[in-house]
């Protein structure tokens, strides 16, 4: 079972193009400039490939923060 | 893409090559559903082909909310919107006629551009909009013209056209990564009844001569080509000319 601590991190620094050391747990979409919806797309799916999942339209919308986004998968039961 | 089965949408289906596209479509099996302005069409398509049929003028947003809200309400949402209805029309920026220099007619302009543009732009937003919302895997195909890429007399249709390629291409990289496709078929002339009205028999005859297969294309070619296009679920992004080899 993947690590959700560290996974997101990282895919949100691929994505966002920023390191993951300066990523917090309370980054949210609304305080990131470069956290755009079409940046959030990409993160989706890359979260659902790495984490072999598909995401609900409601997941997708509740994913605003580092928090909801761990909050999510870890409902999902897919990570630890 | 496997079309049986699928809910598939195609705007301007009654006549033309849209028509072509609803009676090949309508074989493989997949759940069509016709918008079309023409209520008297829709009508008689219903009583030949069993389609569903919706009225509305796909270049008024409030009417493209309206009836998209409806079908999604009675469907749920579509699998592939085809972006066909249009209108094909010619005229050249400047006319010089007898009485002096005329311009080209500001109302057609701005028809062309509402029925040849901007229709694309409100049903695609509406459609995908569910499509998102259910995590539909769809596809939507805009019927462009080979015109897009500038054909003298032609302002308001090229510039339409050239408009949807952008959109394809636009909307491909925006939407792919929830995979839904986009792709662009252009037709190039075509024996249709909507060619004959707007294109000159004397230009009509000389672009034949300009065509390498020297011949119109048939409608029923354009739609295997769109149906073509809709199943390889690696054509993306791109616009794909059906035009016997003709280069505008």
């Amino acid at each position: 079972m993947p690590q959700v601590d560290g996974a997101v991190e990282n895919l949100l620094s691929e994505v966002l193009q920023v390191p993951a050391s300066t990523i917090t747990e309370n980054m949210a979409m609304k305080d990131v400039a470069a956290w755009d919806s079409l940046r959030h797309m990409e993160l989706i799916v890359s979260l659902e490939q790495f984490f072999g999942i598909e995401l609900s339209f409601d997941e997708i919308v509740a994913m605003q923060s580092v928090g909801e986004i761990k909050r999510v998968l870890r409902e999902r039961g897919t990570v630890s | 893409m496997e079309l049986r089965g699928k809910k598939i949408i195609v705007t301007g289906g009654v006549r033309g090559l849209g028509r072509a596209m609803v009676d090949k479509l309508t074989a493989t099996g997949a759940a069509v559903t016709v918008f079309d302005l023409n209520r008297e069409g829709l009508d008689e398509l219903q009583r030949q082909s069993g389609v569903k049929c919706v009225v509305c003028d796909v270049s008024d947003y409030q009417q493209v909310v309206s009836a998209t809200s409806h079908y999604h309400d009675a469907f749920g949402a579509a699998d592939v919107l085809i972006n066909n209805a249009g209108i094909l029309y010619s005229e050249p920026l400047i006319k010089i006629t007898a009485s002096g220099v005329a311009r080209h007619d500001a109302a057609m302009w701005n028809k062309v551009l509402a029925s040849d543009l901007s229709s694309v732009f409100y049903m695609t937003s509406c459609i995908v909009d569910k499509m998102i919302t259910t995590r539909t895997r769809g596809v939507i195909v805009n019927i462009s013209s080979i015109s897009a890429s500038g054909n003298a007399g032609q302002s308001a249709y090229s510039a339409a056209k050239a408009g949807v390629n952008a959109l394809t291409a636009v909307w491909a990289k925006e939407l792919s990564p929830m995979g839904i496709r986009v792709l662009a078929i252009a037709p190039g002339f075509t024996e249709t009844d909507s060619t004959k009205e707007a294109v000159a028999e004397t230009t009509l005859r000389e672009t034949i001569k300009r065509v390498p297969l020297r011949r119109l294309g048939r409608p029923d070619e354009i739609a295997e080509g769109v149906l073509s296009a809709i199943r390889n679920d690696f054509f993306n992004g791109k616009v794909m000319e059906l035009d016997g080899g003709l280069i505008v």
